[in-house]
Parts: structure tokens; C-alpha cells; sequence
């Protein structure tokens, strides 16, 4: 038996699985102020009659980190930045503690400007005098040397021995150095915090004899134990719109392409599963207006749902994004589009009459019926819809290239699902899927397909790895591996076993070898040195990942 | 944030190639822009909001034809590289048009400048002119008349300088390290332009050694004057990189500060990069600037890892070089209208002249004729005869006809003319029309008797 646990804006989802099946499953109005207390009462009506030493696993997915953030709650970080030559640090907007420092290493990893101690010095003293705790390090390409983070970290060390400091390069060996630096900052900032609910967490299932191992669910839809997590506890930021469609995923067949529509009071949340993997968002999560390393499925949040405020104006309909209360037909003030289907009979949410009245006051400013207006409404909306879900599929075929043959594969896909969870997507899915030409789903599940999600999702890691035959050295940043090549000869297929190597290692460390078969090479480039017309090395990057996907327990699909 | 309206972006197409090349171990190969992506992409620059990122598509056969007369014919003249080169621009410029930007860059191999009109195979590494093939797309789907191309690459841009030789609508600055001692040996201030276009080709040699001062010497007294005496409708910069101090195969001292703050006064709508082999110890950093100039973005903190400011002194005598340069350049540009009044008045109804055209990658030796109608009534039509050989043996020969977007109606009935005549004509193996007017262009292979039309 499988527990999922979804904390998340307004209530608390649990489920305990089964063979493919949902055995129980509870909903608890989320208390902000404390999140340990809704999960575990939802935690306790799923469990209660239940032989705990039948429970395999225990999966949460909450907005801790995520509300933390926008609460400005996370602790104040000190940030060490190396920028090197480039771009004027102050164009990346990381905020105002930043110390500047001279040092620079390029992008094949070679000091070209060492530190300077004493400005170092000077640096930790400012943060001291500040009194900052924690400290983020972070060099642009620091992932290609380690060694001035490395340095800087041990001076801080030496002169702040209760610090608490975060390197770059263990947060992210890819390239993009604000994005490295903005989720360095946030590891952090969350760290202590995280650690503090992980303790709950881990206190309250002793406290219920529950010993399954507790995992987490992350941005990418993959999960983690809750320990181990602790060392990154950002990723589980946005695991909320993960879970969903992690759910979705295990409730649909696999390999399909589908649009997953979660239509709620006043946003329509979007997200695509193209040919059964859920599409990441190619730039990374964006975390209070920065762009971060961590990964996450590309969500679209459309500013119309159910509650979406109806205004007329010179004869035309606008629809939202304002809310202007419930539904009239659910005891509201204004007329919305739940309003509208309860005139078309599309649902049977609400008090009829009123809804009549919502659309009779909406159909005398257009000059028309109210079923008239409410079917210009329903249109409306799923116009609005199909229009975004198109945009949707454009942005992922307009997602730049860098290879001849990535350019002309030309990959077209269509949905061949649209996939409704929340509450208005029983009435509305079944048009908008109409307008795609694909076949509309409400799963059985749709309400809990947020904790089915994170009851089901299997972990996901990824590992870069970087090898510069002609340095005679490869790099695993996040590990903070840096070490010699035996020999200089390497090509691309033993690169690739060697990426597969350590990802199997890393799993192992990460309590989740298991699944460590399921490791992909999923990027793989190799470049000829050349200089003076003859070759003098390779440089060869490869990603292997363990991608998002359903555990076997599961049984379906 | 700073947030910037969706107009002042600028435009950045990248498209490295990661797996093309002429050869393995040759300068234009995979490797070339793979530094530069490491450095941009860390920079983080295509997250700033004052940088949008496009996907290119790729350029079609007519896209191509608009330009170039590609023996035998546009598709076995260019792969699929050069296509989604050629293509970048036609985005660049599809969203400069749209007012999506407000400026863009071409990020792009493999570069163009030295294809030429007619195009037998790959001369200087390129094999069709992706400045050209855009300039033109530019006048023909949006209507800009007046376009100004200024190439500053350290190799004179001889291709576009031979496609816009008869187009007095077109301004072609070129500056470069002198002919007489870089490929490919051409690009002097004698060089000028057609009889209806004299001074609307002009050539600016500088010596070797030349350093950031004499090119910004040049720009702020020659070239930013010209174009303001011009007024082209849009300034495109030919963005080659290989007058950085650390080139391979030039010999100036131009560094990256130079080519940031170059572009910043130029202001060009649209960059396309052409040459640059210096790739580890210039592209990252040139391309960085640029960016960044281009976008408004601060780029006082770009800098090679050995380039202190004062690096590079300039010598009195390439000092004084330079100067004499610009005087012969700028007494040019004052007499340009008289030049054409004077050259109108001793040529005949027709210009013709010959030329020996030498592809260095292909290894090929072309021989063209070409005459111009001097009509008094437009631009006049213009006809070349091409014959390539390759060794002992002929590779290909061609007819092919021009016919001017402003054409008159006697140039078209002597085009239409032409064409049906040539075809009948044993001596060449293709007729090409390129009518520029209607925007329509046809082949002819007189051996199977196929037309093709596009």
C-alpha cells in the first residue's frame, strides 16, 4: 500500500493506493500556520484501520517552501559572487547583499584570474558584521572548477565556524550562472526550515509506528527521500501542479500526448504530456521573478476558471481575470461562467434560478437570450482555453535548436487527450477537447489526482557529467567530483557508460538504487578539439537522468 | 526587474551548427561557436528581459534565387546548414518587421559574405550570402528601397560587394585589413560600384596592426557621416569578429570592448555574424559584447582574460595611413553623383566587363561576362555568362538574366526575349531569370529541356 499526501492552496488531499485502486482517501481544509497538523490529520483518516506494516511508502508533496518564499519567511542569505568577466552583476538583480569579487575561471574550467584573500577577508567581515548565517558561494563557471568556491568556503568557514554555506557548483553543474546563483540563494534561505518540518515529519510517523520510508515530491514529478532531501529542499517547490500531473499519468495510458486542464475558481492551470513524459519547462522554475536551475513541468496558468468575473462592455463580453465572488448560482454577487453552464444544463452545480437571473442580466446588455448569453460565455471560455493549449504546443516547437537535425525533425504533436481534473472540468473538457479533435477524459480519480500522484511517482535524478580529454579531467559539479581521466582517449559510448556508472553510484547514496536501471542518457554532446588543424582532445558533456515516471506498484498503464 | 517593453528587445537567433563543418579540422567546423555558447549561456543573457531568443527556420529555394544564380541549382549549392543560416535572418527580420524588436542578431554559421551573385560552390567558406539573401527579403516582402550594409569583418565582404555592384539603393561599407595582404585580396577605394551606382561601394583598407582607435577613427569619421548622408531606411552590420587581436587568420588589434562599442554607435537593426576563428580567446567575449551593446545592457565588464586598456598602441604611421584612407574615401562619397553623371555619359547603351572568380574551398575558376543595359528609364536589366572549371575539366556553364525590381517595360520585353533565345543556345548548360519585379524566378536546363519555376 502506497500513501500520497498533497498539501495544497486550499485543502489537504490524501490517498492510500492499492493495486491500481484508491482504497481511502481524505480531504482536510489546509491550515497555512500549520502545515504538519492538516497532513497529519489527513494522514490519520486514511490510516486508521489500517495494518501499518502493510504501508510500502509514504509520499508528501507540500507548499512548505513555496509558501515560505512568498511569506517572506526564508532566513537572510549572504551571497559571495564571482562573476568574472561578462555581464555587470548588478543586470542579474540577486538582491542586495551581494559581495563582489575579483577571481574568474572560463568556460573550460582554467583560472584566469585568481582570488584576491585579503578582499575575501574584507567580504566575510562585512557579512559577520551584518550577521548573516548562512552564505552562498557561487563563481560563473564553477561548475567547470571548483576550486575558489572551494577556497572561499573554507575561509568563511574558518572566520564563521557556525555558518551555514552553500557552493554553486553542488547546486547545479549546467550552465547559467544567475539561475545558479538565484537557487543557491534559495537552498540557503530554506535549508534549516526544511529541516526543522523534515524532524516533525519524522517524529509524528514514529510517534504513529509508521516506519515505511518518507519521500518527498519535487518540481519534476519525481521523488526523493525526505533525508535526502533535505540538502535541496527548493526542488519541492510547485510540487503541487507536479502531483497533478503526475496523477494524470498514472491514471492515463502511457505513451499518449495529452493536454491536462485543471480548471479552478479563477485560474486554468495547463500542462502538456507529450508521448507520455510531461514536457519541463525548458528555462527552469521561475521563483518570485527569478529563473532558478530547478526543474520543473511547464505549467501555464491561465487567469479564467469557473469564478472568472462576466463584464459586458459596448455589446462585447469580457471574461475575467478578476473574480468577483462564487458563482451567483452558489449564493455569489456577479455572474461567472459556472453560472453560464448551469443555464445550459451543462452542470447541475448551484441553484438554477439564480443562475437564470446571472445570465438574464448578462443576455439584456448584449441584447440576446440568457441562454444565448450564457452560451457566448461557455464559448468564451473555451476559446480562451484552446487558444493558450495551442500557444502551449507553438512554444514547444519554437523552443530553439542548436543542431542541423534537431531543426529539421520538424516534431509535430497533437493532443490526443485533454485530461480534466478540479472542479468546472466535467462541463467544460469535453468542448475544449471538441475544438482539439481529441477525446476528453475526467479520470474516475479526478478529485485525489494530486495524491495519487505523489503516492505513485518513482524518483527522478539527474546527473551532468563533463569530461576535457584534452585537461585529462571529468567533473560531476554536483557531487563536487573533479577528478583525472585515465588515459586521453575517450568517445562518446564510453562517456556514456561512464555517466551511467555514477549515476548508479549517486542513486545508491541517494537510498533510491533501485530505480537506477531506469537511467537515461537523455543529452549527450562531443566535440573535436582542433587547434593548428590537428586534434587535440574531446570535450564531451552528457546527461543521464532517472526521468519522471509511475512506480510498477502502481499496476496499471 | 526592470521590465522593457516587448519593442525594445533585441532579437538573438543562435544557431551554432554543433554538427556541421566543411571539414573536421577546418575553422568553420562544430567547435567554432562552442565557447561562445558556454559563455552566453552562462552569462544567462537569453534570460534577460531585454533579450528574446528565436528558433530559425529555414530559408527557401526562392529566398536563395531572389539573391543568387546557384549552378546547378539552389539545392545542390547548399545543405541544410545553410538553409537554417540563411533562414535565421529571414526571422530576424520577419520580427524586426512585426515590431517584436527593436533590433537583432544573427548568431549564426556558416557565414556568407563572399558568395557571390553567381554561385558555382564555397568560396572564402561560404556558399550563399546570408546579408544578401536578407537585404533582399527585407525589399521584397516588407518594400525597403534604401539599405545600408556595413561589413566588418577583417575580410573584404567581396560577395555582397559583387550582388549590390549595379544597386545605387544599396550602400556597401566595407573596411578590412588590406587587400594586399589578406584574403581575398580585393576591397581598395578604387572599387566603387556599376557606372549608375559609383560611390555606393566603398571600400576602407586598413593596414595590418590596426587597433581599436583607427577602426573607431574610421567609423566616427567616415562611416557614421555616410550614413547619415545616406539615410537608409535600415543599417545591417556584416558582424565578423576576426579583427579581434587574437585572430588566426588576420592581423589586426581590435578587441572585444572595440567591437561592443562599435556596434552601440552603428546601432544596426540587424547583425549577422560572418567570420571570427578565434574561438576560444575572442568569440566568447566579442559575442558577449555585442549582445549586450546591442540590447542596451552595460558591457563595460566584458573583457578577454590578457586585454588591459592601452594594450595596443597605434603607430603614427598606420595613423597617418589611415587618415590619407579617409580622405580619398570621403572626396568619393562628395563627388558620388557626379562620378555616375560622367560614367552615364561615356558608356554606351550597354556595360559589360569580365571577370576571373576564384573559389579557394571548392577549388574551382570561374569566368564570367556581364553586361548591364544603361536604361534611361531604370535600373536596367543585367545578363552574366558564367563557365566554371574544376581542374582539366568544365564543371558547369550558365546564362543568367537580372531583372531590376524597378525594371521598365522595355527592359521586360528584352528579358523575356533574352531568356527564350538563350534557351536554344547550345553553349550553356542553364538559362537563369531572376525577375526581381514580380518576384518569380525560372531555370532551364537546355540539355533535358526542363523548366522550372519558383
Amino acid at each position: 500500500m502506497l500513501i500520497g499526501i498533497d498539501v495544497g492552496g486550499t485543502t489537504t488531499d490524501a490517498v492510500l493506493v492499492e493495486n491500481g485502486d484508491v482504497v481511502r482517501s481524505a480531504y482536510v481544509p489546509t491550515n497555512h500556520d500549520n502545515l504538519l497538523s492538516c497532513l497529519l490529520l489527513a494522514l490519520d483518516q486514511i490510516t486508521n484501520d489500517v495494518p501499518l506494516q502493510e504501508i510500502e511508502r509514504v509520499v508528501l508533496s507540500t507548499t512548505l517552501i513555496t509558501n515560505m518564499i512568498a511569506e517572506g519567511k526564508t532566513d537572510p542569505v549572504g551571497l559571495m559572487l564571482i562573476p568574472g568577466p561578462g555581464t555587470n552583476p548588478k543586470e542579474y538583480h540577486l538582491g542586495q547583499n551581494a559581495q563582489i569579487l575579483d577571481g574568474a575561471i572560463d568556460y573550460r574550467g582554467r583560472e584566469i584570474q585568481p582570488l584576491n584573500e585579503s578582499q575575501i577577508n574584507h567580504s566575510i567581515q562585512e557579512l559577520k558584521k551584518k550577521g548573516f548565517r548562512k552564505v552562498a558561494v557561487v563563481g560563473k563557471f564553477g561548475q567547470r572548477n571548483h576550486a575558489h568556491e572551494l577556497k572561499i568556503a573554507q575561509m568563511v568557514n574558518n572566520a564563521l565556524p557556525e555558518a551555514q554555506i552553500e557552493l554553486g557548483h553542488k547546486v547545479s553543474g549546467q550552465l547559467n550562472f544567475p539561475r545558479r546563483a538565484a537557487t543557491t540563494i534559495l537552498t540557503a534561505a530554506t535549508k534549516e526550515k526544511y529541516k526543522e518540518f523534515a524532524n516533525q515529519i519524522y517524529a509524528a510517523l514514529k510517534q504513529r509506528k509508521i516506519t515505511a520510508p518518507v519521500y518527498i515530491l519535487k518540481a519534476d514529478g519525481g521523488t526523493l527521500p525526505m533525508d535526502r532531501s533535505e540538502a535541496a529542499p527548493v526542488e519541492t517547490i510547485f510540487s503541487g501542479p507536479a502531483a497533478s500531473i503526475m496523477g494524470v499519468m498514472a491514471l492515463m495510458p502511457t505513451s499518449q500526448t495529452s493536454v491536462v486542464v485543471d480548471i479552478g475558481g479563477t485560474t486554468t492551470d495547463l500542462a502538456l504530456i507529450l508521448s507520455g513524459l510531461p514536457l519541463l519547462s525548458s528555462k527552469g522554475a521561475r521563483v518570485n521573478g527569478q529563473l532558478t536551475h530547478i526543474r520543473a513541468f511547464a505549467v501555464k496558468s491561465v487567469p479564467i476558471g469557473g469564478d472568472s468575473a462576466i463584464d459586458v462592455c459596448d455589446a462585447s463580453l469580457t471574461l475575467g481575470p478578476h473574480r468577483n465572488g462564487p458563482a451567483l448560482c452558489m449564493g455569489g454577487s456577479g455572474p461567472t461562467p459556472t453560472d453560464a453552464l448551469r443555464v445550459l444544463g451543462l452542470s447541475d452545480i448551484g441553484n438554477a434560478a439564480a443562475a437564470l437571473k446571472a445570465m438574464t442580466d448578462v443576455a439584456e446588455k448584449l441584447g440576446c437570450t440568457p441562454e444565448e448569453a450564457a452560451r457566448k460565455v461557455v464559448h468564451g471560455v473555451v476559446d480562451k482555453i484552446v487558444s493558450e493549449i495551442g500557444e502551449m504546443f507553438r512554444d514547444w516547437e519554437q523552443e530553439p535548436a542548436y543542431r542541423v537535425w534537431e531543426i529539421m525533425k520538424k516534431e509535430r504533436l497533437l493532443a490526443q487527450n485533454v485530461v480534466g481534473v478540479g472542479g468546472a472540468a466535467p462541463s467544460l473538457v469535453p468542448l475544449v477537447a471538441e475544438r482539439l479533435g481529441a477525446k476528453a477524459v475526467i479520470p474516475k480519480y479526478a478529485p485525489v489526482a494530486n495524491a495519487i500522484g505523489a503516492a505513485v511517482a518513482r524518483p527522478t535524478l539527474t546527473l551532468n557529467l563533463r569530461i576535457d580529454t584534452e585537461r585529462g579531467e571529468y567533473t560531476v559539479a554536483e557531487d563536487g567530483l573533479t577528478a583525472k581521466l585515465d588515459g586521453k582517449n575517450m568517445n562518446l559510448e564510453q562517456a556514456e557508460q561512464m555517466a551511467r556508472r555514477l549515476i548508479i553510484e549517486r542513486a545508491n547514496r541517494l537510498g533510491i538504487g533501485e530505480y537506477a536501471a531506469e537511467a537515461e542518457i537523455t543529452y549527450s554532446e562531443i566535440f573535436n578539439m582542433v587547434r593548428g588543424w590537428s586534434t587535440v582532445g574531446k570535450l564531451i558533456d552528457i546527461r543521464a537522468e532517472i526521468p519522471a515516471g509511475i512506480l510498477p506498484a502502481w499496476g496499471r498503464g | 526587474m526592470n521590465m522593457v517593453s516587448c519593442a525594445g528587445k533585441t532579437g538573438l537567433v543562435f544557431f551554432p551548427a554543433f554538427d556541421w563543418a566543411i571539414s573536421p579540422t577546418h575553422p568553420e567546423r562544430e567547435e567554432r561557436l562552442l565557447y561562445t555558447r558556454d559563455q552566453i549561456f552562462e552569462e544567462g543573457l537569453m534570460d534577460l528581459p531585454e533579450i528574446v531568443e528565436y528558433k530559425p527556420r529555414l530559408a527557401t529555394s526562392k529566398d536563395i534565387a531572389r539573391v543568387h544564380f546557384c549552378v546547378p541549382n539552389v539545392e545542390s549549392l547548399v545543405t541544410e546548414a545553410h538553409l537554417i543560416a540563411a533562414g535565421s535572418t529571414l526571422t530576424l527580420s520577419d520580427a524586426l518587421e512585426n515590431g517584436d524588436i527593436r533590433n537583432g542578431f544573427a548568431l549564426v554559421r556558416p557565414p556568407g559574405h563572399h558568395s557571390m551573385m553567381v554561385a558555382h560552390g564555397n568560396r572564402g567558406f561560404c556558399n550563399v550570402n546570408n546579408m544578401a539573401i536578407m537585404a533582399e527579403y527585407l525589399r521584397s516582402k516588407y518594400g525597403h528601397k534604401k539599405i545600408a550594409i556595413v561589413d566588418t569583418d577583417v575580410h573584404h565582404g567581396d560577395g555582397t560587394q559583387d550582388i549590390f555592384w549595379h544597386d545605387p539603393d544599396v550602400l556597401y561599407i566595407s573596411f578590412h585589413q588590406d587587400g594586399r595582404t589578406l584574403y581575398p585580396g580585393s576591397g581598395f577605394p578604387a572599387e566603387m560600384g556599376g557606372p549608375k551606382a559609383l560611390g555606393k561601394t566603398l571600400n576602407i583598407p586598413l593596414p595590418p596592426g590596426t587597433t581599436d582607435e583607427g577602426i573607431h577613427y574610421v567609423l566616427d569619421n567616415f562611416i557614421l557621416p555616410v550614413l547619415k548622408d545616406f539615410q537608409p531606411e535600415l543599417v545591417l552590420n556584416s558582424a565578423g569578429q576576426d579583427n579581434h587581436y587574437t585572430d588566426p587568420l588576420a592581423n589586426m588589434r581590435f578587441s572585444a570592448q572595440g567591437y561592443a562599442l562599435l556596434n552601440e554607435k552603428l546601432a544596426p537593426d540587424i547583425c549577422v555574424l560572418e567570420g571570427g576563428y578565434a574561438i576560444e580567446s575572442a568569440l566568447p567575449y566579442t559575442n558577449t559584447g555585442i549582445i549586450q551593446a546591442m540590447a542596451g545592457l552595460d558591457y563595460s565588464h566584458v573583457k578577454e582574460p590578457d586585454y588591459v586598456p592601452g594594450k595596443f598602441l597605434q603607430s603614427m604611421e598606420i595613423k597617418r595611413e589611415i587618415e590619407a584612407t579617409v580622405k580619398q574615401l570621403e572626396s568619393i562619397w562628395a563627388s558620388r553623383d557626379e562620378m555616375v553623371q560622367d560614367a552615364l555619359a561615356s558608356t554606351g547603351q550597354f556595360y559589360r566587363r569580365r571577370k576571373r572568380i576564384f573559389y579557394d574551398t571548392d577549388m574551382i575558376n570561374e569566368t564570367q561576362e556581364e553586361t548591364v543595359r544603361m536604361c534611361d528609364k531604370c535600373q536596367g536589366y543585367m545578363t552574366i555568362a558564367t563557365t566554371a572549371q574544376r581542374g582539366y575539366g568544365i564543371l558547369n556553364s550558365a546564362f543568367c538574366i537580372s531583372l531590376p525590381r524597378n525594371a521598365c517595360s522595355s527592359c521586360r520585353e528584352d528579358v523575356k526575349e533574352e531568356f527564350e533565345d538563350h534557351k536554344e543556345d547550345r553553349k550553356f548548360n542553364y538559362i537563369y531569370l531572376q525577375d526581381k519585379q514580380k518576384d518569380t524566378y525560372h531555370s532551364y536546363d537546355t540539355r533535358t529541356r526542363n523548366q522550372k519555376d519558383f
